[in-house]
């Protein structure tokens, strides 16, 4: 499994959603899929809608205080 | 840390079971850093208020009502900036749904409020501190400048004011900005004020179609604009509803003082409670004294000071017969009443996000972000100073109010908001 790594821990709002939808539309057929490293709460509610519009699903891990990792792969 | 963080799993951490586990288990309890560091912010909090108890009960008060207003935005994560922008960059209205919970539940507060306070409002008395303010250009320009510089700066005035409390560096510059953008509308106040704000009509609805009217009017058009969203969200694609709560299920009740604890002060609102809980203390703090608002207060700082040094802008025309979040120029002092209200919101929404350990020093990578947020904060308070408020005073507390100014600055905000988000897509 390959994902690509996205870390946006600093940035303010909207940008972790925005980089994350960039870097979504930029992955290769090659990649399973990208990790964004984020500290910004409100990100948590806004990225797994946009990345399932773009067919993606996510999955949110609590890596620190306050610190997520949020999986994004290719739906099914 | 590191060890720590890993060992457990999300939201099922708090140390708030610790809590619980202390009325009722003899485990040993512990509770993580920023939990204590939560806790003894809570006592520094509890301090400050019989502190300023000694200096007057009503800046108790006010320290008080800041504090809950600061907590309560902290936990729904309330945002006027993404309210409005989330509309068109996302076609996703959570939460400008929470907003409009809150402006209902405010509505008919102040509603029940002016009805005692102006009983015969055909007459053409106002209340005396409902946020009716002069209409005219400057109302259009301010909400215009206000949208955008809530986009560009990623939060508005009380949005900044909370993020503050949660570390966010960009939204101390922003805080900076707004005292240069609201000391810069208080050079220019006396132009507008012969231009614009001194023949402005101060139009108030319950003049025209009695209190009950204006209620029933203000809650059908706040029900159509909720209909008109859904309909636009129908349109813009599936989304993924909030992350859940996950309750643990045992039927103890330490686990069930747990569950409460941590959907209090863990997990986050969901947008439409803060939105409901922030319209019931508006309520509360317009029956104690006035309507939520505080760019006035800000104005006081940043012209106050200059006045002081001689350099400011002097008299403001006009401003002090004006209610609401119209410029200050300042005198009596720094601790005034209202100091205590917008620190006790930065300090409520420090207490809220240790508890819930979402506390952290935020500093963005990319100079362009300071440069955002401090002319997104300029933008904003020169938008609030001539627009006499905030989303706050000029929106969240004007249309409860019952006042037409309130409904213009929402729509030229929301028109601002757009071209704010044009403004950030080019910005990388």
């Amino acid at each position: 499994m390959s994902f690509r790594q996205l870390d946006v821990r600093g940035e303010i709002c909207p940008y972790p959603m925005m980089k994350a939808v960039q870097a979504l539309k930029k992955l290769t057929p090659d990649d399973d899929g990208l990790q964004v490293i984020t500290d910004h709460a409100p990100a948590l509610d806004t990225i797994p809608t946009q990345a399932a519009r773009l067919g993606f699903q996510t999955e949110i891990e609590e890596t620190g205080t306050p610190e997520w990792c949020i999986t994004i792969r290719r739906a099914p | 840390m590191r060890a720590e963080s890993e060992s457990r799993t999300p939201e099922t951490k708090s140390v708030l079971v610790a809590f619980a586990c202390s009325l009722g288990y003899t485990e040993k309890v512990t509770f993580e850093k920023s939990v204590r560091l939560g806790l003894l912010a809570l006592a520094v909090a509890v301090a400050i208020l019989l502190l300023a108890t000694g200096l007057g009960g009503e800046m108790a008060l006010f320290w008080a009502f800041g504090m809950a207003f600061g907590f309560v935005l902290q936990r729904s994560r309330f945002c006027f900036a993404s309210a409005f922008r989330d509309v068109f960059l996302l076609r996703h209205g959570r939460n400008l749904k929470g907003v409009l919970v809150g402006l209902a539940v405010a509505t008919l507060g102040f509603g029940v409020l002016m009805s005692q306070q102006v009983p015969f409002p055909a007459l053409g008395l106002l209340p005396q501190e409902a946020n009716v303010l002069p209409l005219g250009w400057h109302v259009v320009l301010g909400g215009l400048l206000f949208g955008a510089g809530m986009v560009v700066s990623g939060g508005c005035v009380s949005g900044s004011i909370y993020r503050m409390g949660e570390g966010y560096i960009a939204s101390w510059v922003s805080f900076g900005g707004i005292l240069v953008g609201l000391l810069a509308a208080g050079y220019t106040w006396n132009w507008w004020w012969r231009v614009q704000i001194a023949d402005g009509a101060r139009l108030w609805l319950p003049a025209f179609i009695g209190h009950g009217g204006a209620i029933v009017l203000t809650m059908a058009a706040l029900v159509v604009i909720y209909l008109l969203l859904l309909w636009w969200e129908s349109r813009g694609g599936l989304v993924i509803p909030d992350r859940e709560f996950d309750a643990g299920n045992e039927e103890t009740f330490a686990g069930k003082l747990n569950n409460t604890l941590r959907r209090i002060f863990v997990h986050g609102w969901p947008a439409a409670a803060g939105g409901a809980v922030l319209g019931g203390l508006n309520v509360m703090l317009f029956t104690a004294a006035h309507p939520w608002g505080f760019t006035g207060e800000l104005s006081r700082w940043s012209i106050g000071f200059t006045n002081w040094l001689g350099l400011g802008p002097g008299a403001l025309a006009g401003a002090a017969d004006l209610p609401g979040c119209t410029l200050e120029v300042g005198g009596g002092g720094i601790l005034q009443h209202m100091f205590f209200l917008v620190w006790g919101m930065v300090f409520g929404s420090l207490i809220g996000a240790l508890l819930a350990g979402e506390f952290k020093i935020r500093l963005p990578r990319q100079r362009t972000r300071y440069l955002q947020s401090a002319g997104g904060g300029v933008a904003m308070g020169y938008g609030a100073g001539i627009a006499m408020g905030c989303t706050i005073g000029a929106f969240f507390s004007a249309i409860p109010s019952l006042a037409v100014n309130g409904w213009v600055f929402a729509i030229f905000l929301a028109v601002g908001a757009w071209i704010g988000v044009q403004i950030i897509q080019r910005i990388q």
